[in-house]
């Protein structure tokens, strides 16, 4: 495949457009879809680019269909992506669960939106539940939640790896404010970075007789045993927990000597970076830590930041009415920190929101 | 008009308040048929503040809409019966002049002139070639405004490199640029002579529309 984009230099666009060059410069060869806001140029981009770069779109009829579409490709050995937000997100929820039954190599772009509704368009972080666990399993995918196009671009190159390499659904996590808003980033060829794209592989129509001169690739997604179910559910498990370590992402500012932690993902974790940075400045030890990889959570990272700095309260902020907060404190079982929340569904956050807030708590 | 982000609205804002600034009556139109309730939306009071009319939904007009797909504000139709200067920001870009058959007499106007505006930095125009290219792919273009930008991450050298791009692109075309547009805070580090065309230094509005 030819080079998407030659000598590495800034761009300006926004965030949708980033998931589009990004797919491209990993190599992905077909994105199936469904117009939906705020992800539409996503699309747009893509079929745009596409027939300058040899490689292939499909509009479905819904979301349904593009997620299974999805699937289908993936098995046939292509590296396929979809991008969709809130309802579609919703609806996709059935192929997503067939991509974790089947370990399908699946690449999903998430650019949340408020709810609950069918129609609202509007910013919001309020998908952390649903792109994390929204299946009828086990949640057994991995969510990148970045938090500039320079982490969309490079999450989405590193996302189709992870996903090729270790078989499991990854979503990219954005926003409707991160879809839309423009900023410069810096856009590469991976070879040129040194990253090596795992090269997709078929699943079905493979060559040989099954049990002769290789094994049966038991791509199933319908289970009609209790027992077998059980096993596979448990053998999944095994595989994902045995992944966490080496997938698992986070990033860690001034927790050393932290009194109070403030824990944000995505775009709102840009306010906290501030406010953290202000409190500091007004002699108020604030920390700040953030889930890259919602799922699998850094719950081992997070404990730790706790226990070396001894902070006596953590400080959750979101635009969610507690999405990050379940997450987290299913995740922080047994400790015994307050946990105090700043929660704005809908509504952006700002610096001064956090520093006010805990001001408010100390 | 132009590239999704190329900068069409500061474009518009900044004309907008230099005309209304001359004592002129000024009507800045949000043809923005993609996303009608977000570009101009943050603003609108702001701008009517300084004497401009603005058509654009506000934020009680667009209350409770959700999404409702493309939407043409009725407003934006009529825009050229207006008196005094006209400016519609057409929104998006994808679909160039084509946008402009949704407004009455804009294919009759004499005193229409429509105007694209290049971001280097924009992967789209980032290349001589792509900026004719893409020019090209608009239909209708009476003038190119140079906008190489990269908001805060802006340098002189890129200034002076993209615009100097656009505007051989645009004089391949035959089509003359109006200005360089160049970011307020950089007046001190450009030389004006060095480029072929006028500079205007504009002030950012957009960072304010965060919606």
């Amino acid at each position: 495949m030819q080079k998407v984009v030659g000598d590495p230099r800034k761009a300006f666009i926004t965030g949708n457009e980033a998931v589009a060059w990004a797919a491209l410069a990993a190599k992905a060869e077909i994105m199936f879809g469904y117009p939906i806001t705020p992800q539409n140029e996503v699309m747009h981009y893509w079929t745009r680019l596409a027939p300058k770069y040899n490689r292939k779109f499909l509009q479905t009829e819904d979301e349904l269909s593009a997620g299974f579409t999805t699937c289908g490709a993936i098995q046939a050995g292509k590296k396929a992506f979809t991008a969709t937000a809130g309802p579609g997100n919703v609806l996709m929820q059935e192929p997503f669960g067939m991509a974790e039954a089947m370990r399908l190599p699946l690449l999903a772009v998430i650019q949340q939106r408020g709810g609950p509704s069918s129609g609202t368009v509007v910013y919001s972080q309020q998908e952390v539940t649903l792109t994390t666990f929204g299946g009828n399993g086990e949640g057994h995918r991995i969510v990148y939640s970045t938090s500039s196009h320079q982490e969309i671009f490079d999450y989405v190159i590193k996302g189709f790896n992870t996903a090729w390499k270790y078989r499991f659904p990854v979503f990219v996590l954005g926003d409707g404010y991160q879809a839309k808003m423009r900023e410069p980033l810096e856009m590469y060829d991976p070879e040129d970075r040194g990253i090596e794209m795992v090269k997709p592989y078929a699943l079905v129509g493979l060559d040989g007789r099954i049990g002769e001169t290789r094994e049966p690739q038991h791509l199933c997604n319908i289970y009609s045993l209790e027992e077998e179910l059980y096993e596979v559910v448990l053998k999944i498990a095994g595989d994902y927990d045995a992944m966490t370590p080496e997938v698992v992402e986070y990033e860690e500012k001034e927790c050393e000597d932290a009194d109070i932690i403030v824990v944000s993902h995505g775009v709102v974790s840009r306010a906290a970076d501030d406010a953290v940075k202000i409190l500091r400045s007004q002699g108020i030890k604030a920390g700040y830590f953030r889930p890259i990889t919602l799922r699998p959570f850094p719950q081992k990272q997070l404990r730790e930041a706790l226990a070396k700095s001894g902070a006596g309260k953590i400080l959750i902020a979101e635009s969610s009415y507690g999405q990050l907060e379940r997450l987290t404190k299913q995740e922080l079982y047994g400790e015994t920190v307050p946990i105090k929340s700043l929660l704005m569904p809908g509504v952006g956050i700002v610096d001064s929101d956090i520093v006010n807030k805990v001001k408010s708590i100390m | 008009m132009g590239e999704y982000a190329s900068g069409k609205s500061e474009m518009a804002v900044n004309r907008a308040i230099e005309l209304k600034n001359k004592g002129h009556s000024v009507t800045l139109v949000d043809l923005d048929t993609v996303e009608p309730f977000y570009t101009l939306r943050p603003l609108k009071k702001k701008l009517e503040e300084k004497g401009l009319n603005l058509i654009a939904f506000s934020r009680e007009e667009s209350f409770g809409l959700g999404e409702t797909g493309a939407m043409l504000n009725p407003r934006a139709r009529w825009a050229l019966m207006h008196e005094g200067d006209i400016i519609l920001d057409i929104g998006y870009g994808v679909n160039g002049a084509r946008t402009l058959n949704l407004v009455e007499g804009a294919q009759e106007s004499k005193e229409l002139k429509v105007i694209a505006v290049v971001n280097y930095t924009r992967p789209m125009t980032n290349s001589r070639e792509k900026i004719k290219e893409y020019i090209a792919s608009l239909g209708r273009v009476d003038a190119v405004i140079a906008n190489t930008h990269l908001a805060d991450e802006t340098t002189v050298d890129l200034i002076k490199q993209g615009n100097s791009e656009i505007i051989k692109a645009a004089e391949e075309l035959g089509i003359p640029v109006d200005y360089i547009a160049v970011e307020e805070r950089l007046k001190g580090l450009i030389n004006e002579e060095n480029f072929k065309v006028p500079v205007k230094f504009i002030k950012r509005y957009m960072p304010d529309a965060i919606w």
